[in-house]
C-alpha cells in the first residue's frame, strides 16, 4: 500500500489523476474502519490531512462554502447560527473525539444513507463542489448521491466541499437512534424553512436507498402555508395539517428492515420526526426568529 | 495518589483508593500484550467460513510466500495434542468444521498486519453440510442434560404443582424470552505464549491464572510446573475469560511449533462475538398460581436454552426460582438444544440474570393480577426457609432491601395504574425488581504469608483481578487478618508462581480468596506470634466452613427504575435507577459501589441494548461490533444511588461478606422492563427493549 500525502489541493488533484484507484483519506472513521474489517485494501491512500486549502471555509454571495477537511467540530463551532440545522446534526454524529476527526466531506465520499451530515445538505439545497486537474463541478446534493453508497465522483476527482445557502429561516434536524450518543441514525429528519423563497426543505435520513426528499409533503405544507397566509401572519400550523404533513413524509421513504429497526417502525417515526421539526422550527419562526 | 494508612485490625469496610490505580493511569501495569517478551512474532487466526462441514483443501502458498511469514498452521501440520476430550480445546485436530467462526488455523509472522494480510491469502475448499444455528421452543430435539451450571439439578418438584395450579384463584401463563449476548469486556481476549526448552508461559488475560495452567497442562499432556501462568492486570472478564478458550490452545500450539519465540495472539473486537463465549438465549414459560389474598400457591419455570454441538454448557436459568419465594408447589425445569454454534459459556450471573428477568417480570404482571404492590406482593410471599435445601438462611434481608429502596425511591407516591402519567411527551413510569445471588464456594486456593522485616508481611496468592479492585480489597483483608496497616502488607496475585487460588468465577474470588489469607494469617499468628522473625513463613489451605451445613447462604438485594417513553417513537430514557443490597459485610465501598453501579448498568444494557443477532443463513452473529452490538454510553446512564443494608452475617465466611460482582445484573433488567410496562402499559417480555417492540403505543 502505498500512502500519498500532498502538501496542496493542486498536489492532491495531480496524486488523484495519476492513480485513481487511490483512495482520499481525512478524519478515517470511515476509511479506517473498512481497511481495518478488511473490506477494502486500496492501493493508494491519499492523505489530505496536509492539505490546507480544504480546511477553510468561506462566505461566497450570501452562500457559505465549506472545504471537505471541515470537521464536524468546526461546524459546531463556528457555523452554528448560519447552518444550524447541519450543526445539530454535525452534534448527533459519534463522539466528541470522532467529532473531532470526521467530516462532512468524508459523510458525502460514503454516501451512506445513514450519513447524519446529508438530510441538512439536501433540505438546503447544497451543491458539492468536485474537482480535478481537469477542473471544478459543481452538482447537487440530491443528484451527487445516486445510491447507497454511491455517487457521480469520477475516478480522476476529489471532494473539494460543498456549497450551502446560509439559512434563511429556522432550521431543524431530529434523530432516532437506540441509544443516546454514539449512534449510527435509526432514521433522521432535517427541515429547513427558507421564508424569501416561501419554501420548506425536508430530508428523510436512513429510511431509502439514499436520503430523500419528501417533496409532496413540502409542496403540501407549502400551499397550507400560501393559503392561510401564514407565512405574513406567522399564525399556527393547523394539527391536522401537521399531522398529514408527517404523513406525507412517511409516504416518500422507503426503508428497510434491519438489525437497528423494522421498516414499520422507520416509516412510523420519520413521520413523528417531520411533524416535530415543522412544528418546532415553525415555533421559532413565529417568535420572529 | 492512593491511600495507604488507617489504623491496624480496621481496614475491612474503608474505602480505600485502588492500590493499583496510580499503576494503571500511568500505563505501568502491563496487561497481557503488554508484558516485554525478546522479538516476538504475531498471530492471526483462520476462522471457518460455514457452520457446519469437513476442509477439503487448503491452498496456503500465496501466504507462506509473503515476506515476513514464518508458518501457517492448520490441522495438516498442528501437532497432536495429548487430551482432546474436550473439543472445545480440541484446536486444528481435524478437518471438521462444528460452527462458524472456529479456528481453522493461523498465520504467524513478524508483524500482526503481515499475519493478517497473509491470513486473507490462505484459501480453503469445505464440503459443507446444512446446519442449524437457531433456538426455538418447538424443537423435537431438545434434552434434558444430566445437570445444570454450577452443578444444579436440572429438574425439581415439590408438592404437586399441576394440582395446585390448577385450583388457583388467579393464575399466570407467559413465555420471556432473552437474546444471545457477548461478555465483550474491554481488553480482548489475550495470550502471549513462550515455549522454551520444554516450559510454556503464558501472558494470559484470565480471570484464573491457576485453572489455565491446569488446561492447558492437562490438554498438551505436560505436567503443571512446566506451565506457567501470569495475569497480574486483567481488562475485565464478566466471564468469558472464566474458562480457557480455544485462543489460549491456538497461542500455545503456536508457540510448540516455533520453539523460542513468543506468541502473541489478542482477539479482534469482531473476533470475541465468534468463540470466547456468550450468553445463550433463552426461552422461559413461568407459570404462577395464587390464592385470593395474593399468596403464591404454585410456581413453575420452565427454561430452555442452547448449547454447541461440540460441549455442552447448560445455563441454569431456573435456578433462582426454586429458592426466590415461597409457594406450596414448584417445579422448574431445564431443556437444552445442541446446534451448530460456538460454546455458550459463563456471562456476569449466568442463570440468575436471564432467569430472574422472567421470574420478576412475572411477579410483576402476577401482583397486578392479584391486585397488589409489587413490593407488598413479594413481601406477603416472601419464604421462612430455604426451600430448596430447607434450611434457614445465614442472612436473608430481601424485605430491607425493598422498603429501603422504596423510600430512598419515593415510591409511596407512585399511582399503580400504568400509563398514568405524563410529562409532555413522555410517558413515565416505574418499576421494582428483587434480587438475589447465591454464596458459592470453590476449592482449592492456599495463601502464603511471609514477615519480611521492618513490621512488613508479604502475603501470596494466585488470585485474579479482572478490574474489581482485588489488589485492594485482599490487601485490606490481610491487613485485618494479621492485625496491621494496609501499608504493611505486600500483596501479590495473578501468578502460578504463587499458591495456587480458585477462578474468579460465581461472584466467589473474596470470600474463598479472603478465607485463605484469614486461615494463613491465623496459622502464622499461632506459629510465629506477634513479632515473628524475619523469614518466617506459613502456607495455608481454605478452611472448611461446616455452617454452610446449616445454613442457606445468598445475596439479595432490591431495584427500582424510572422509564420515560416517547408517546410517539417510543424511544426508552431510564432517567434514575435505585438499588440497595444485603450481601453482608462490605470490603470496600468504593470499589463495591463501582461493582453495583456497574452491574446495575449491565442489567439496563441486557434490557435495552444488547442482543448478538444471528444470520440463521450463515450462523454468526451479524452485529460484531461496538458500533451495532450497543452496550449504553454515559448518555444513556442517568442516575444509579447505590446504598446497602449493614447486615450482620457471622456464618458465611471470616470476613461476613457475600460475593458482589454479579448480583446487580440480576434482576436489574425487569426492574427496567417494569417500569417501562408502568409508563406505557404495554408488556416486553422479549428483551432487549427496542421501540418497535413497544409500538403502536
Amino acid at each position: 500500500m502505498e500512502f500519498l500525502q500532498p502538501a496542496t489541493w493542486r498536489e492532491a488533484l495531480e496524486a488523484k489523476s495519476a492513480h485513481h484507484e487511490a483512495v482520499p483519506i481525512f478524519g478515517g472513521t470511515d476509511v479506517m474502519v473498512e481497511m481495518n474489517f478488511d473490506r477494502r485494501r486500496p492501493g493508494y491512500v491519499l492523505d489530505l490531512t496536509r492539505v490546507p486549502e480544504i480546511q477553510v471555509w468561506e462566505r461566497e454571495n450570501g452562500k457559505f462554502r465549506v472545504g471537505a477537511g471541515v470537521t464536524y467540530t468546526r461546524i459546531i463551532t463556528d457555523l452554528k447560527n448560519e447552518l444550524p440545522a447541519l450543526a445539530m446534526a454535525s452534534r448527533t454524529v459519534g463522539s466528541p473525539q470522532i467529532r473531532n476527526r470526521g467530516t462532512v466531506g468524508g459523510n458525502l465520499g460514503t454516501s451512506s444513507p445513514a450519513g447524519d451530515a446529508l438530510p441538512p445538505l439536501y433540505a438546503s439545497d447544497a451543491e458539492v463542489e468536485l474537482a480535478s486537474v481537469e477542473g471544478i463541478r459543481r452538482v447537487p446534493v440530491g443528484e451527487f448521491v445516486t445510491g447507497p453508497k454511491r455517487n457521480v465522483l469520477r475516478r480522476e476527482e476529489l471532494i473539494w466541499g460543498f456549497i450551502i445557502p446560509e439559512a434563511e429561516g429556522p432550521q431543524q434536524y431530529a434523530k432516532i437512534g437506540t441509544r443516546n450518543a454514539m449512534v449510527i441514525a435509526v432514521c433522521s429528519f432535517g427541515l429547513a424553512l427558507h421564508p424569501a423563497r416561501r419554501k420548506v426543505g425536508t430530508c428523510i435520513g436512513s429510511a431509502a436507498p439514499t436520503p430523500v426528499r419528501a417533496k409532496e409533503a413540502e409542496e403540501f405544507i407549502e400551499g397550507v402555508l400560501a393559503e392561510g397566509d401564514l407565512w405574513e401572519t406567522r399564525g399556527a400550523i393547523s394539527e391536522a395539517a401537521l399531522r398529514r404533513f408527517g404523513e406525507m413524509v412517511e409516504m416518500s421513504a422507503r426503508p428497510i428492515s434491519d438489525v437497528r429497526g423494522t421498516a414499520e417502525y422507520r416509516r412510523r417515526a420519520v413521520g413523528v420526526l417531520a411533524r416535530r421539526t415543522l412544528s418546532w422550527a415553525w415555533a421559532e419562526y413565529r417568535d420572529g426568529r | 495518589m492512593s491511600m495507604i494508612t488507617g489504623a491496624p485490625g480496621r481496614a475491612i469496610g474503608t474505602p480505600l483508593d485502588r492500590i493499583d490505580g496510580p499503576q494503571k493511569v500511568t500505563g505501568e501495569a502491563p496487561y497481557a500484550y503488554e508484558h516485554h517478551v525478546e522479538s516476538p512474532l504475531y498471530l492471526y487466526p483462520l476462522q471457518s467460513d460455514i457452520a457446519r462441514g469437513r476442509i477439503t483443501h487448503i491452498d496456503a502458498s500465496a501466504a507462506e510466500a509473503l515476506p515476513g511469514v514464518v508458518i501457517v498452521i492448520t490441522h495438516e501440520n498442528a501437532p497432536r495434542l495429548a487430551d482432546t476430550s474436550d473439543k472445545e480445546y480440541a484446536v486444528l485436530q481435524s478437518e471438521e468444521v462444528a460452527f462458524r467462526g472456529q479456528f481453522i488455523g493461523a498465520v504467524v509472522a513478524e508483524t500482526f498486519e503481515t499475519a493478517r494480510h497473509a491470513a486473507h491469502l490462505v484459501e480453503i475448499s469445505y464440503d459443507e453440510e446444512p446446519h442449524d444455528a437457531v433456538l426455538r421452543a418447538d424443537r423435537d430435539d431438545l434434552y434434558v442434560p444430566e445437570q445444570v451450571n454450577a452443578g444444579f439439578p436440572t429438574d425439581t418438584e415439590e408438592g404437586d404443582f399441576e394440582v395446585a395450579y390448577a385450583s388457583a384463584a388467579v393464575k399466570l401463563d407467559e413465555t420471556y424470552t432473552t437474546p444471545m449476548e457477548h461478555n465483550n469486556p474491554m481488553e480482548p481476549h489475550t495470550t502471549v505464549a513462550v515455549w522454551r526448552e520444554g516450559d510454556l508461559t503464558l501472558y494470559e488475560s484470565t480471570q484464573g491464572a491457576h485453572p489455565v495452567r491446569r488446561t492447558v497442562a492437562q490438554v498438551f499432556g505436560l505436567d503443571q510446573k512446566r506451565v506457567n501462568v501470569v495475569a497480574p492486570y486483567v481488562g475485565g472478564g464478566f466471564g468469558s475469560k472464566g474458562l480457557p478458550h480455544a485462543n489460549t490452545i491456538l497461542a500455545a500450539l503456536a508457540a510448540q511449533m516455533i520453539e523460542g519465540r513468543p506468541i502473541k495472539f489478542a482477539l479482534t473486537r469482531q473476533q470475541m462475538f465468534s468463540c470466547v463465549g456468550y450468553r445463550t438465549p433463552t426461552i422461559q414459560r413461568i407459570r404462577l398460581g395464587a390464592d385470593e389474598e395474593g399468596h403464591l400457591t404454585a410456581i413453575s419455570h420452565d427454561a430452555i436454552v442452547q448449547t454447541a454441538k461440540i460441549k455442552e454448557f447448560a445455563e441454569q436459568a431456573a435456578v433462582a426460582t426454586r429458592m426466590m419465594y415461597a409457594t406450596e408447589s414448584r417445579r422448574t425445569t431445564h431443556r437444552v438444544a445442541a446446534l451448530d454454534v460456538a460454546v455458550p459459556s459463563w456471562m456476569r450471573a449466568p442463570g440468575e440474570a436471564p432467569g430472574m428477568f422472567a421470574l420478576e417480570s412475572a411477579m410483576d404482571e402476577m401482583a397486578i393480577a392479584c391486585g397488589l404492590d409489587p413490593i407488598e406482593f413479594r413481601i406477603r410471599n416472601e419464604p421462612e426457609i430455604d426451600a430448596e435445601t430447607g434450611l434457614p438462611y445465614s442472612s436473608r434481608n430481601l424485605v430491607a432491601c425493598l422498603r429501603e429502596g422504596a423510600r430512598r425511591f419515593g415510591w409511596e407516591s407512585r399511582d399503580s395504574t400504568p400509563r398514568a402519567r405524563r410529562e409532555g411527551r413522555w410517558l413515565v413510569g416505574s418499576g421494582v425488581a428483587s434480587s438475589t445471588y447465591p454464596v458459592f464456594r470453590l476449592p482449592g486456593s492456599r495463601a502464603r504469608v511471609r514477615y519480611e522485616g521492618e513490621g512488613r508481611y508479604a502475603v501470596e496468592i494466585g488470585a485474579a483481578d479482572i478490574g474489581t479492585g482485588t489488589w485492594t480489597t485482599l490487601t485490606q483483608i490481610a491487613a485485618d487478618a494479621l492485625g496491621v496497616g494496609v501499608g504493611e502488607i505486600g500483596l501479590r496475585i495473578g501468578d502460578t508462581t504463587l499458591p495456587q487460588a480458585s477462578v474468579e468465577g460465581g461472584s466467589t474470588g473474596i470470600t474463598m480468596w479472603g478465607s485463605t489469607i484469614f486461615e494463613a494469617a491465623r496459622v502464622f499468628r499461632e506459629r510465629h506470634g506477634q513479632n515473628p522473625s524475619e523469614g518466617d513463613e506459613v502456607e495455608a489451605g481454605t478452611p472448611e466452613n461446616p455452617e454452610t451445613e446449616n445454613y442457606a447462604m445468598h445475596a439479595f438485594g432490591a431495584y427500582f427504575a424510572e422509564a420515560r417513553v416517547d408517546a410517539d417513537t417510543a424511544e426508552v430514557r431510564i432517567p434514575r435507577m435505585t438499588g440497595v443490597f444485603a450481601v453482608g459485610r462490605i470490603i470496600n465501598a468504593k470499589t463495591a459501589r463501582s461493582q453495583f453501579i456497574g452491574g446495575m448498568t449491565m442489567g439496563l444494557s441486557m434490557a435495552l441494548h444488547e442482543e448478538s443477532v444471528v444470520d440463521p443463513r450463515f450462523g454468526h452473529v451479524v452485529n460484531h461490533d461496538f458500533a451495532e452490538y450497543h452496550i449504553p454510553t454515559n448518555a444513556d446512564v442517568g442516575e444509579i444511588e447505590v446504598s446497602w443494608i449493614e447486615e450482620e452475617d457471622p456464618h458465611v465466611n471470616p470476613m461476613g461478606s457475600k460475593g458482589i460482582g454479579e448480583i446487580g445484573i440480576v434482576g436489574s433488567s425487569a426492574a427496567v422492563a417494569n417500569a417501562v410496562y408502568h409508563a406505557t402499559g404495554v408488556r416486553v417480555r422479549d428483551l432487549p427493549i427496542t421501540p418497535d417492540k413497544l409500538l403502536p403505543l
